[in-house]
């Protein structure tokens, strides 16, 4: 398929995309040469993925074109486009654990031999290996593989249909340092020998460390495609965030108590691997403190902890001087703290449950709608509705499942249930993720509400935008240590866009 | 959606009209449904029994009569219905929290067994004997799935194979204190534990049901108190709804699962003795337990574990059950019998299915609400 190679390999001409009105992609030109490591960069929410996932048959777009190697194609499945040459590897492995690599590479190829044993798989994917220089053990398991290996073999698996064009989806999020290095290094070779590369990042240390040109995204719009050459992590930086403001919040400088103090933690993630390290952060009441960072750094852990649904390798948290870390969840949420949780679905609602039973998921032990082990039915239904009502969540009725609310009503049942549990603290994780406009504005006014009221607030965000106009003081997290802390005042955006790159003043990579 | 109502949704597509969920399931709703499943199958059934040359309206006419035709027939359907009940409410308790106990059959037996234990070998007053075989069969039946409880709560082993094993486990045992420890040497058949020499009082008026009958209602009643009043209700039904969500919440998921467990094998266990302890069958053989518990489990199932319903599928099945006994009698085939079942179950589980949705007109407005989740959905998954 590779005819002329100064034709483009791949490029969209005008590609817009919506989901329910939300536009995610707004008319982007995009073009990807032959033999280029080519970096799409963006925030969350940028459109990088949704882009990729048109090229590679997922989603269709709404409006505009695909044009793979100088012919317009309209890719109905990821088949048409791994026919036409274009191959997605996704963040999360489509792998099968039990199985070998050998016969995870050939399950699904058309090439793969009707009847076949062990050894000829065996054979056909070290030759297969060989060919394209990258090696994994044909014959383990995939459990058995380190998630860098298991890795290589999603781009093997992607390379043996015949892509000439690979599109690696937040390829290091999962990686160590020493596996993002070698990946690196596959990634050069595969477009030294005449294959494309999308690699999408928000890291800029890779996008200087591997990509040819680089084409940065922002709220669906194409800022920018440039050479990589020359470029500076802090323009790209800036490309990326943007300057915009929304709404005029007025930030202040508060000297009272520390509301929570962290000394010293450290936390593992779920995978066993260091999480959070030494962190030493404190928060005033009456102050909300804004966490910037790149999701996958620690955020999630940070909240867990705080909220006792996380142990800690080491270090102290107080919530009003008292000690949590022998204190229950519920003891936690007793003494005043919120948890506006990350994964609202997953952890923050019971989606099977009707609403009234989500309105009291984290109070229904209070006297005021339980004595003893009587649950008081109608004092739960009264406070639903009073909720719904706050809230404007637009629901029939309080008995309807909570599953059946759209994202927004869902999350402002979730932030106004908390923001009423937190006295003392209240925590708030990616609280407008995926929200419109106005869903997003509303659970903000109900974080500053609780901020007015004299609550501390940790806003943990990975919209830069949305840290910069809610904090009173922002840290910067970067590999689960605190890059810095800064006034609202003196936040200067394109140095915190450094640090959240993992980049420290200097220049110089942390 | 289920497959099913995915299909129903896909013949519908070419219509003006579409399958569209309930925002919620009404109790009455959900019983009507259920009964116009079970009423639109034997329809089915009618029609199939007439092109195949038989009576059906005889056959029906005499089903009827069987069951409520005289009072031996309303007993036996309440015997009958004793065990199912029994089995049925603890698989009940056990689904509340998405817990799927198998192994009510084999709880049922070790709760008969420790009964007979304790009844034969026991002097003393008959009600003191009864109610220390109630507890010694309600503690055997929580024993037998301990094992289970533990591995699922604290190693999340799958409950669903470790309980339906503990079956088979159980069955032997009857099997071994039948033929060997405490078999009955006097009696003409081999394999019989020697009788029990208590039973439960009669109901006033009854010929042979006893007080048992009173025992699942009076479990229904606690279950539907606890689900409907109560903060341990609750929390059940959070654990089973999102059991992080419970976590999040400060609910001990772990301890509760346990807990929970324990008691759904303890009611099994307990119908266990309250099916030895009826006039006439004091005794334990290999043929002691009839599938109680996979029937229970039918019945809690199709009721979708709400606890009045499991009284009321319970009663039907038992009623179907005892049926098809008399139908036999009256020269119909037991093949035809069984069949016929199948057909009035599926057509209950088709109306447990319905009572979630409702045949809706298609038009924009409907659309767009469905078209905005997707899109906050699509943006979530999006990322970055």
């Amino acid at each position: 398929m590779t005819g002329d190679r100064a034709r483009p390999a791949v490029e969209t001409r005008g590609i817009s995309k919506a989901f329910g009105g939300v536009a995610a992609l707004d008319t982007v030109d995009f073009e990807v040469r032959w033999s280029e490591v080519h970096a799409l960069v963006g925030e969350n929410g940028a459109g990088k993925t949704t882009l990729c996932n048109i090229l590679a048959g997922i989603y269709r777009a709404d409006a505009g074109r695909v044009v793979v190697d100088g012919a317009e194609r309209d890719f109905r499945s990821p088949a048409h486009a791994i026919d036409a040459g274009i191959g997605m590897v996704h963040q999360h492995f489509r792998l099968v654990e039990p199985m070998t690599v050998a016969e995870n590479i050939h399950l699904g190829w058309p090439e793969t031999p009707g009847v076949v044993s062990q050894r000829t798989l065996n054979e056909r994917t070290e030759r297969f290996m060989g060919e394209m220089g990258l090696r994994v053990d044909p014959t383990a398991k995939i459990w058995q593989l380190s998630v860098g290996e298991q890795q290589r073999v999603e781009i093997l698996r992607v390379l043996a249909r015949g892509a000439r064009v690979l599109i690696l989806d937040e390829p290091t999020a999962v990686l160590t340092a020493k596996e993002a290095e070698e990946l690196f290094a596959v990634v050069r070779e595969l477009a030294a020998g005449g294959l494309s590369v999308i690699f999408i990042t928000h890291k800029l240390r890779e996008v200087l460390a591997v990509s040819d040109r680089l084409t940065v995204l922002r709220h669906g719009i194409r800022e920018i495609t440039r050479p990589t050459e020359g470029a500076t992590a802090s323009e790209i930086a800036r490309l990326m965030t943007g300057e915009e403001r929304v709404l005029d919040v007025e930030h202040r400088v508060v000297t009272g108590d520390p509301a929570l103090e962290l000394r010293g933690v450290s936390t593992l993630n779920d995978r066993g691997i260091a999480a959070l390290r030494d962190v030493d952060l404190t928060v005033r009441s009456g102050e909300i403190l804004g966490i910037a960072g790149v999701s996958g750094n620690g955020q999630t852990e940070l909240a867990e902890v705080i909220c006792a649904l996380r142990g800690m390798e080491a270090g102290s948290i107080t919530v009003d001087g008292a000690d949590i870390a022998s204190m229950s969840v519920r003891a936690v949420t007793d003494s005043g703290v919120g948890h506006i949780p990350e994964d609202r679905i997953g952890m923050g609602m019971v989606t099977s449950a009707p609403v009234k039973d989500n309105a009291v998921l984290h109070s229904y032990w209070t006297e005021q709608f339980s004595q003893g082990l009587t649950l008081n039915r109608q004092s739960v239904i009264d406070f639903a509705r009073k909720l719904v009502e706050a809230a404007r969540v637009q629901t029939r009725s309080v008995f309807a499942t909570a599953g059946q609310l759209s994202g927004g009503n869902q999350q402002r049942l979730v932030a106004r249930r908390e923001a009423l549990a937190a006295d003392r603290l209240l925590v708030a994780a990616h609280p407008t993720r995926g929200l419109d406009v106005n869903a997003a504005q509303e659970v903000r006014s109900t974080i500053l509400d609780r901020r007015d009221s004299g609550c501390a607030v940790l806003l943990i965000s990975d919209d830069l935008d949305e840290v910069l106009l809610m904090s009173d003081r922002i840290a910067v997290i970067y590999e689960g240590r605190i890059m810095g802390v800064f006034e609202a005042a003196e936040a200067d955006r394109e140095h915190i866009g450094l640090l959240m790159g993992g980049h420290s003043i200097t220049g110089a990579v942390a | 959606m289920t497959p099913l109502a995915s299909m129903a949704g896909a013949v519908l597509s070419a219509t003006p009209w579409r399958l569209e969920r309930r925002l919620e399931v009404d109790a009455k709703r959900a019983a009507l449904t259920r009964i116009g499943g079970a009423v639109g199958a034997m329809v089915v059934v009618g029609i199939l029994l007439l092109l195949t040359g038989r009576n059906a309206f005889l056959i029906f006419w005499q089903a009827l009569d069987a069951i409520f035709g005289r009072q031996r027939g309303v007993e036996g359907v309440a015997l009958r219905a004793i065990p199912i009940l029994m089995t049925a409410l603890g698989v009940a308790l056990s689904l509340r929290m998405k817990v799927w106990n198998i192994g009510s059959d084999g709880q049922f037996l070790m709760g008969a067994l420790a009964a007979v234990g304790v009844g034969i070998h026991m002097d003393g007053p008959g009600w003191l004997v009864l109610i220390l075989m109630a507890a010694a069969a309600t503690l055997a039946g929580a024993a037998w799935i301990l094992v289970p409880a533990l591995a699922r709560a604290y190693w999340d082993v799958n409950e669903i194979i470790t309980t339906l094993l503990l079956n088979f486990v159980a069955l032997q045992l009857v099997t071994w204190s039948a033929l060997g420890f405490w078999r009955d040497k006097e009696a003409a058949v081999i394999q019989s534990t020697r009788e029990v020499p208590f039973t439960l009082p009669g109901i006033p008026g009854a010929d042979s049901v006893t007080i048992a009958l009173l025992v699942p209602l009076a479990i229904a009643a606690v279950l539907w108190w606890v689900f409907r009043s109560t903060t341990i209700g609750y929390e059940i039904d959070i654990i089973g709804g999102n059991p992080r969500a419970a976590g999040f919440a400060g609910i001990a998921v772990r301890r509760r699962i346990l807990v929970v467990m324990l008691f759904t094998g303890a009611i099994a266990g307990l119908g266990g003795m309250l099916q030895l302890s009826a006039p006439g069958a004091q005794a334990m053989n290999a043929g002691f337990s009839a599938q109680f518990g996979l029937s229970g489990f039918i019945v809690a199932a199709l009721a979708g574990a709400a606890f009045w319903g499991v009284i009321g599928g319970g009663l039907f099945i038992a009623s179907m059950f005892y049926a098809g006994i008399v139908l036999q009698t009256k020269g119909l085939s037991v093949y035809i019998i069984f069949a016929v079942y199948g057909v009035i179950l599926t057509g209950i589980a088709l109306g447990e299915i319905a009572a979630r949705y409702r045949v809706a007109r298609r038009d924009a407005a409907d659309e767009s609400g469905a078209a905005a989740d997707e899109a906050v959905a699509a943006r979530k998954g999006a990322g970055p």
